[in-house]
């Protein structure tokens, strides 16, 4: 046996060791066992091929799924014109209801193109759209929330539309803050899908019961903090002011616009070479100063400091709050009796002036969708004025500021308000707005509750300047 | 007769077995192929997505975009990110909180229902019970409970005269982690107290019996028969605690969402904050190798500490 042994010793590694003995399963595992090589060399190459292939997708940028979109070019007239297939659509589980709308009267007018909608819990929206891209299945259309629009622009996730939407018809009445945040370089990678704006609303009747005018509703902190006194001096349970503390995108969408009435923002520059403005923002101070008066002076329902936006609303639905800074939501959700007693303001300036989040969603079509003309025909039907005409019935507004008809205010008379404040509306084109308002914990949330809840303003924006650098600085790297 | 020819019979038959069997286990490639689908799925779903993090941790690899090398600034960063080592910190003093409390209950829980007398069975399954039902239903039910002027438990202190009902539980770092460590000890204490109840079951009664002739008293025949005999149960279940204490995620991500500030978060909840919030997979996958490490030097150091006598024999010999 052992005889045997240095004959079948054809590993010139385990030859050259005195002593060591060829085992005869490895040697043929290893294809070094004779009679075995000469069959088993291909299939190791084809082994290799797979597992470079494996590999390659795994660790490439975009993904394996990736391949040139199919169907006429962007920039050819056919683009968006008679498609056919299926158009996958990604929709945020909160604009849904009014996407779930479109795509039911799309289809029934569009006999060779269907719209397939999957609703995305909106929290996991940017990680599982970033990861279907990357492993190469991406939907053909995104309806993403437009704050998070510039995280794929600036990634160049998206495909380039500018062609196709400088030829809409409709292009200079979309809202301009929507769209803004679509562009990069003069580019448009998506447009404005549904809007999502952040008011004042205010309870007419309980300004009524303190003395104030319903008609005149504040117009700036001087304002909501007298009107807020003059509607807690009601006493009964009843509060001047309202607002969910532990919510940092819910603070972040209604405070934030209080600020940017001013035509100030907290940040500076363009995505990717940006740098905070907290600590020298004064409207940033005064806008913190009033949440703490509200606060402290007890104007501010006691149950703000623990509202995690769950049922952020439920308060001034009802009766019981004065003001309330919010989305349309709110009010859409209101029985039709209370509606009445509603009245609606953009959000107003330190010292006047007004001015609203554009929130909501915009349009995409990820490069390696696989219909994207598609989708895009699915984009000129929805940017339609009847079809936006329908956003408040999804608890929405229209991207189009020329939506406002008589009928249309009549039919929707807060609705309409808003829509007379789109062309003020404003959201920051930034890559860290997540980082920084929306996750818990971050710079925001912190800055607010040492402000508010501590009463410690000045380290509060201090600490604040140092969290959204930092914020911008891990987003930008 | 006839059992003397099977006796003659039978070892020449076994004998016989015995070879065949030889012949075939023997082969090599028996063997291998026997143990190739569990290698394969240890490949495919272990090795492989390990050596894959380990290669993502190494690069920037953001969730949107090409990703480059980064050399080891993943890891040289570990020790200036303050929320991290702030989270280490927290997720220590969270583990050490509930681990002995949790053990405690459990193993009152297991003497309470370790005999067969009537009904045990019905409070086995009602200890069990919260296990079951699993962390994120129970903390979500929690929620709904702490909150102020609505919930059952600001109800019910109100009622008694404790508070005036309107405790804000979750935004005050002191009663969050109260709250959740209540909820955790009622949650995990069943299922220790079902491993330690299989263990005590397990002991012969006659031991028991033994002791008693010679007078031993109860808690004498616990802590001299009970306790030592259960030796390994109770390390498998003081391991079992806390690793899981150590990944704590479900609890404080519903409940306190880490806050406030970042006074709550653990470990597991910024690494998920950091790959999916902050959208850097890199960095957050470097931390999950150095968090890797962690839980295994920890779990090593216990199981050292908790081996028995025949463990210290034979690494003494």
């Amino acid at each position: 046996m052992s005889a045997r042994l240095p004959r079948r010793q054809t590993d010139p590694a385990s030859a050259r060791l005195p002593g060591r003995r060829a085992n005869p399963v490895s040697a043929r595992l290893s294809g070094h066992g004779g009679p075995l090589t000469p069959r088993r060399a291909p299939a190791r190459r084809r082994v290799a091929a797979v597992t470079a292939a494996a590999l390659a997708c795994l660790t490439g940028a975009v993904g394996c799924g990736s391949s040139k979109p199919a169907g006429p070019a962007v920039s050819s007239p056919q683009f968006g014109t008679n498609a056919t297939g299926v158009v996958h659509f990604w929709d945020r589980s909160a604009t849904s209801p009014y996407g779930q709308i479109l795509v039911k009267e799309f289809n029934a007018t569009h006999k060779h193109l269907k719209v397939e909608l999957s609703p995305i819990q909106d929290t996991q929206y940017v990680t599982k759209l970033a990861t279907a891209i990357r492993s190469g299945s991406a939907p053909d259309l995104v309806g993403i929330d437009d704050i998070n629009s510039q995280l794929f622009i600036y990634n160049k996730a998206f495909l380039d539309l500018t062609s196709a939407v400088n030829k809409l018809p409709e292009k200079n009445v979309l809202s301009p803050g929507h769209l803004n945040l679509t562009t990069e370089n003069g580019h448009y990678y998506g447009t404005p899908y549904v809007g999502d704006m952040s008011f004042l609303l205010y309870n007419k009747t309980l300004f009524k019961k303190a003395g104030l005018d319903p008609n005149k509703p504040p117009r700036n902190f001087a304002d909501i903090l007298a009107d807020a006194k003059a509607i807690t001096k009601l006493g009964h349970g009843t509060y001047g002011f309202s607002f969910a503390g532990r919510c940092e995108g819910c603070l972040g969408f209604t405070m934030m616009p209080d600020v940017w009435a001013t035509n100030t923002d907290v940040f500076k520059g363009q995505p990717g070479n940006q740098h905070a403005t907290v600590s020298s923002n004064k409207a940033m101070r005064q806008t913190l100063t009033l949440y703490r008066k509200l606060w402290s002076q007890h104007l501010a329902a006691p149950e703000s400091e623990t509202e995690t936006g769950a049922t952020w609303g439920q308060d001034f639905l009802a009766g019981k709050i004065g003001m309330l800074p919010a989305g349309y939501g709110t009010a859409a959700n209101a029985p039709p009796a209370f509606q009445k007693q509603i009245g609606a303001v953009p959000l107003p300036g330190p010292d006047g002036g007004y001015s609203t989040f554009d929130g909501g969603a915009n349009f995409g079509i990820p490069k390696n969708a696989p219909n994207p003309s598609g989708a895009w025909e699915f984009v000129k039907f929805a940017l339609q004025k009847e079809q936006q005409a329908q956003a408040p019935l999804g608890g929405f507004e229209p991207i189009r500021t020329d939506v406002g008809t008589p009928a249309f205010k009549k039919k929707y008379p807060i609705n309409a308000v808003l829509l007379n404040a789109l062309p003020k509306g404003y959201a920051p084109k930034t890559l860290s707005y997540n980082v920084t308002f929306n996750q818990p914990g971050g710079p925001w949330e912190q800055m607010f509750i040492k402000a508010v809840f501590d009463g410690d303003i000045d380290n509060a924006i201090k600490n604040g300047q140092t969290g959204f650098a930092d914020a911008l600085s891990q987003a930008e790297s | 007769m006839t059992a003397t020819t099977v006796d003659v019979q039978r070892p020449a038959e076994a004998g016989a077995r015995r070879r065949r069997r030889r012949r075939v286990t023997s082969r090599p490639g028996v063997g291998l192929a026997l143990v190739s689908p569990a290698f394969l799925f240890v490949v495919a779903f272990v090795l492989f997505p390990l050596g894959f993090a380990v290669f993502i941790s190494f690069t920037n690899w953001p969730l949107i975009g090409p990703y480059h090398f980064v050399g080891a600034e993943n890891y040289s960063n570990i020790p200036k990110d303050t929320v991290f080592l702030h989270s280490v910190l927290f997720t220590l003093m969270y583990t050490g909180i509930v681990t002995v409390p949790i053990f405690l209950v459990g193993y009152g829980l297991a003497v309470l229902v370790r005999s067969n007398r009537r009904g045990a069975t019905w409070f086995r399954t009602a200890f069990f019970l919260p296990f079951v039902v699993g962390l994120a239903t129970e903390s979500f039910m929690l929620l709904l409970e702490l909150q102020p002027n609505s919930g059952a438990v600001n109800f019910l202190l109100h009622k008694v005269g404790l508070t005036d009902g309107s405790t804000p539980w979750l935004v005050r770092t002191n009663f969050a982690v109260t709250a959740v460590c209540v909820l955790v000890v009622w949650y995990a204490s069943g299922l220790t107290m079902m491993l330690l109840m299989a263990g005590m079951q397990g002991i012969p009664h006659d031991i028991y019996e033994s002791a008693e002739v010679d007078g031993a008293s109860w808690w004498a025949r616990e802590l001299r028969i009970t306790v030592p005999l259960l030796r390994r149960t109770i390390a498998l279940s003081l391991i079992l605690s806390v690793i899981g204490s150590f990944l704590a995620f479900n609890q404080f991500y519903i409940l306190t969402q880490g806050g406030p500030g970042v006074s709550t978060t653990t470990v597991v909840q910024w690494i998920y904050q950091k790959a999916f919030v902050q959208l850097h997979v890199g960095a957050a996958t470097a931390l999950s190798l150095a968090l890797v490490i962690v839980v295994g030097l920890i779990s090593a150091a216990q199981f050292f500490l908790l081996r028995d006598d025949d463990d210290r024999k034979s690494e003494a010999s």
